[in-house]
């Protein structure tokens, strides 16, 4: 790359962004790359059925990953679809009676973009706010609801900080007053248990490649009993019962279902051990540094998202100088902009602190070596970075930064 | 199903530990050659208070199974290896 010298690879810490494949997806989805590249809607001959055989399979164990039956699962090309489908297509069908959509401000762009759209069409969308750990505040979500209200659309685990929102008590209250309920579980699936039942939901967006499965394969869960219906976006055969047209991509699916079934039996062991790995590497900063935040509730969050702010450091210059790690600020679909994260300004994270924020990403293949070498390049970078800043100086001298009356520019 | 196969003896056991780990040292990538020792390590410790003779020898037939894709994948990985390899291979190289 320009202007960038790498000797090496740089460590991957980015899982939020994507996950590697797992060999054992990649196993199982190369057979249908090569001799078993039927169309599994082919009902004329052996290689449509056995993609088909092979598509129902698939099928099987996403469903059973969130404990759904198989015929409550439709694959799309991914989360962003699966969430475009949930958001406008349950409001376009129910138009006439429900007006009105509830989300929060710290969703994910594409739910977040989905809703802007269906404003302009003149619904009514309340973006709830987060309180300063990031976790909604359920009697506000009470109060927001409507006799119109058509669908309540919270993330399971957010993209940017991790903090697992009351999914299950959210999905009680919609129980209650009878409204469908959306969630996107694409950063919790395989990482925190994930129930249909128990969370109450009637409508969830999945994703293979944040669970080491392909990219470009999702799934959306739709509750059959009490049944939701939802106009559908991509018009055409009618695969996927009408709702995504266009042929299933057998090798995609297959890999995404491989995936699931891994996760399942992986969870445990995974967890275990991101935890730990989390623990040490937030040890190893914060041995070494002060003025370090953990964004988000530091009890109810995935353990593989780690996400820092470092007090007197600019964030560019950080993630620039820590280029044998990969890393990103936030969201990958944002990291092109100087912006600061809107989450974190939903949470109400001061600005020269959202700045500065680093979102270390932890998976199954991390090493502890990666940790410790992450933590110690980390702090070097700061410890540079604040000997050349001016305001680390007053700081120490014992300056209030608040109180300094900055000219205008 | 098939009735349960009989269970493997203490020294097969052994024999699929040491395959696994010798096809887990071939893999190129840096992440999975780690996860796949470590991981094949893990599972030999938590199985090893199996008793049941049915749970051990389903406990082999996966371990088997585990072996079969492993061997594939690693020459797989090899296949399309990057030429540059991870940081952290460089430095433990190195010894810095």
């Amino acid at each position: 790359m320009k202007g960038v010298k790498i000797s090496g690879r740089p460590l991957y810490l980015d899982m939020q962004a994507t996950t590697p494949v797992d060999p054992r997806v990649i196993d199982a989805m190369l057979p249908y790359y090569l001799s078993r590249f039927g169309n599994p809607h082919s009902r004329t001959h052996l290689y449509g059925w056995e993609s088909e055989n092979a598509v129902e399979t698939a099928r099987a164990q996403v469903a059973s990953l969130i404990n759904a039956s198989p015929r409550e699962i439709i694959f799309t090309s991914g989360a962003t679809e699966s969430n475009n489908i949930s958001v406008k297509g349950v409001m376009h069908f129910y138009k006439d009676k429900k007006r009105h959509v509830i989300t929060t401000q710290t969703e994910h762009k594409c739910v977040l973009d989905s809703c802007r759209h269906l404003q302009q069409e003149g619904f009514d969308v309340t973006y709830l706010p987060v309180q300063s750990n990031g976790i909604i505040d359920l009697e506000k979500l009470r109060a927001a609801i409507r006799p119109d209200t058509g669908l309540v659309s919270v993330m399971a685990v957010n993209n940017e900080i991790g903090v697992i929102q009351p999914i299950e008590e959210i999905g009680q209250i919609c129980k209650e007053f009878n409204i469908p309920f959306h969630t996107d579980a694409a950063q919790a699936l395989g990482k925190i248990p994930v129930d249909v039942e128990k969370m109450n939901v009637s409508l969830m967006s999945l994703s293979g490649h944040k669970i080491y499965g392909p990219k470009g394969i999702g799934a959306l869960y739709m509750r059959r009993r009490p049944r939701i219906r939802v106009e559908p976006q991509m018009n055409g055969g009618g695969q996927e019962r009408g709702i995504r047209s266009g042929t299933v991509p057998t090798p995609l699916v297959v890999g995404f279902g491989a995936a699931c079934e891994l996760a399942m039996k992986e969870m445990e062991y995974d967890d275990t051990r991101i935890r730990g790995l989390q623990d040490r590497l937030l040890k190893g900063i914060r041995e070494k540094l002060d003025g370090v935040v953990v964004n988000g509730c530091m009890e109810r969050r995935y353990a593989g998202n780690l996400n820092l702010s470092f007090a007197y450091v600019e964030g560019e210059s950080l993630l620039m100088g820590l280029k044998e790690v990969a890393v990103s600020s936030g969201s990958a679909c944002t990291s092109a902009s100087l912006e600061p994260s809107y989450v974190l300004r939903a949470l109400g994270v001061e600005e020269d602190m959202a700045h500065t924020s680093i979102r270390f990403g932890i998976g199954r293949f991390t090493t502890e070596a990666e940790i410790d070498r992450a933590a110690e390049l980390t702090v070097k970078q700061v410890e540079k970075l604040r000997e050349m800043s001016p305001l680390y100086e007053m700081v120490k001298e014992g300056i209030d930064l608040k109180s300094i009356q900055w000219a205008q520019h | 199903m098939t009735a349960a196969p009989a269970a493997p003896s203490r020294a097969e056991i052994l024999s699929l530990l040491r395959s696994l780990l010798r096809v887990s040292a071939k893999f190129s990538d840096y992440n999975i050659r780690e996860y796949t020792r470590r991981r094949t390590i893990d599972g030999f410790r938590q199985n090893r208070t199996l008793s049941d003779p049915s749970s051990v020898a389903n406990a082999f037939a996966d371990g088997k199974s585990e072996l079969e894709i492993a061997k594939r994948q690693a020459v797989v990985y090899s296949l399309y290896a990057p030429k540059v390899k991870s940081i952290i291979e460089l430095y433990s190289k190195s010894g810095v």
